[in-house]
């Protein structure tokens, strides 16, 4: 059996990306706009084919351009007055929407480009040295931008009030969270593709609380249990011939059940 | 320092409507002031308002003689806040000590002031203070209502701030530790100007030295023994004040 050391790197880049985002997800009880965000990812990525095609730009920065900014668009409602969940349905809705329609334009002007499956399953073991960079720079970011502020994230989700009084800038602290979740979901998308990623933004967390007694804990066990499920993913897909993707959200969701079994609440 | 508020003029409005009209007001510590009024009465806004966290229409806060309208960062140099706990968050398994050290290391990042050693002993001699060393490592969600409100108190403490403002701090305790938590808030007022938000009239009456009456405004301001007259609160709320067994209390629901 050869073992092709880019899929662990670009599932483990993944799974760091997640494990270190769900926690702040978690605090933040920022479930249903993570939950939703998948659904921009997709649609910034399949957007970024036509638009790479007209400015000659690379498909990923394309997305990244688009994706981004459009995740914005549920704090702008928000900062409106829009309840989160509303501002957040809203989002699905377009994004949805749009996705559909231009996933039809893509697939009858440029056939050949790409394959959107990938995007939908995820392919790991079909990346590129060039893939493999790419996922292990966003996942860079991602964890740049949640671990060493976890603190800060964490009591904004606890209690904002008294974290603002504490002279936190919530709003930038906002604008970061949105980022790095935007970013996770569309940078890696490829990795573990579009159906995937809903569980890896929510269980790496959901399973650390499970375990944990502390908050220190708790985003330890969810790198943890995301990496280690990741890099376990990708070895039972070699295995038994499966799609890694869903050998790693098998497993997380063992992880999960095993927590709750030994009693946890998450 | 023991604490100083001062309302000039504030006007506070959300979406439209006018919560607090104008009103000046000024309080001097040490001591205990309670704010009463039903639920929905604009006490939670006053209190955001003094706080900086709600930016009235017109108007100025003063906290010891700073300007901190709309600017909790300024606000948040004086005062020490212990929310509802209907509105924090204990879903995520962060310690007691962990949630009173991440407080007090954030306030003093810009500065470096504290080693990690020296925040850990803070945390700890603010927990013991609270008498909530036995849970000081255990998660925030396996505590009851009043070991919980005695965490978020040491939260408020840690840094040893002049005024401590408190939203509603026994609605979810139970009879016994309610008045063990008076005890505990009317003791901190003793060096500290401790605001009080709540809808009990009577609980804190005994250790107030002033009571704040608001519905839709400051309606009444003065010592318990002028306040909680029934007649004169009847003027301000009509049916919604009752007396029973020779307590005063306020029923839900807003009068004309």
């Amino acid at each position: 059996m050869l073992l092709d050391p880019r899929w662990f790197i670009v599932v483990g880049a993944a799974a760091l990306a997640y494990g270190s985002l769900s926690p702040v997800v978690a605090a933040r009880r920022l479930q249903f706009l993570a939950a939703s965000l998948p659904h921009g990812a997709l649609l910034a990525t399949v957007l970024g084919i036509p638009l790479s095609s007209a400015t000659g730009l690379p498909p990923s920065l394309c997305a990244l351009t688009v994706g981004i900014p459009l995740t914005y668009m549920v704090i702008i409602l928000v900062r409106r007055g829009v309840p989160e969940e509303t501002a957040t349905s809203v989002f699905v809705s377009f994004t949805a929407s749009a996705s559909i329609a231009v996933i039809y334009l893509v697939l009858t002007r440029y056939p050949s480009e790409t394959s959107l499956w990938s995007y939908i399953i995820g392919d790991p073991l079909l990346v590129t040295w060039r893939d493999t960079a790419y996922a292990a720079a966003v996942s860079a970011v991602v964890v740049a931008m949640t671990l060493p502020f976890m603190r800060e994230h964490v009591l904004l989700g606890l209690d904002r009030d008294s974290a603002r009084l504490t002279g936190l800038r919530a709003s930038l602290y906002d604008y970061m969270a949105y980022t790095a979740l935007a970013l996770a979901a569309i940078g890696l998308i490829r990795v573990v593709g579009f159906v995937l990623e809903h569980v890896l933004i929510l269980l790496p967390a959901a399973v650390a609380i499970n375990f944990s007694k502390s908050g220190a804990e708790t985003v330890y066990n969810s790198v943890a249990s995301a990496v280690a499920a990741g890099t376990a993913g990708v070895l039972l897909a070699v295995v038994l011939g499966q799609n890694p993707s869903a050998m790693v959200g098998f497993l997380l969701l063992a992880f999960y059940l095993t927590g709750l079994v030994r009693g946890g609440t998450g | 320092m023991t604490g100083e508020i001062e309302l000039r003029e504030v006007e506070v409005k959300l979406q439209e409507e006018v919560i607090i009209p104008r009103v000046s007001l000024k309080l001097e510590g040490p001591g205990l002031v309670t704010v009463i009024g039903p639920n929905g009465s604009g006490k939670t806004t006053l209190l955001r308002t003094i706080m900086g966290l709600i930016k009235p229409v017109h108007g100025w806060v003063l906290v010891n003689g700073e300007d901190v309208t709309g600017n909790p960062e300024a606000a948040g140099k004086h005062i020490g806040y212990v929310p509802q706990l209907s509105a924090f968050n204990k879903g995520f398994p962060i310690t007691a000590r962990e949630l009173v050290e991440s407080s007090l290391s954030l306030r003093l990042k810009p500065l470096r002031l504290r080693t990690p050693s020296e925040i850990r002993e803070a945390a700890i001699r603010a927990l013991g203070a609270v008498g909530a060393l036995d849970y000081a490592d255990k998660p925030i969600s396996s505590l009851s209502g009043g070991q919980l409100q005695r965490v978020l108190i040491a939260r408020a403490l840690v840094w040893d701030p002049p005024i401590l403002l408190l939203d509603e701090p026994v609605s979810a305790i139970d009879p016994a530790g309610k008045m063990e938590m008076v005890e505990l808030i009317a003791k901190l007022s003793r060096e500290k100007l401790v605001l009080v938000a709540s809808h009990d009239p009577g609980i804190y009456a005994r250790d107030s030295k002033l009571i704040v009456v608001v519905n839709r405004g400051i309606r009444l301001a003065g010592p318990p023994s002028e306040v909680l007259d029934p007649r004169k609160l009847a003027e301000v709320y009509g049916d919604s004040v009752m007396l029973v067994e020779k307590c005063v209390h306020l029923v839900d629901g807003h009068a004309a």
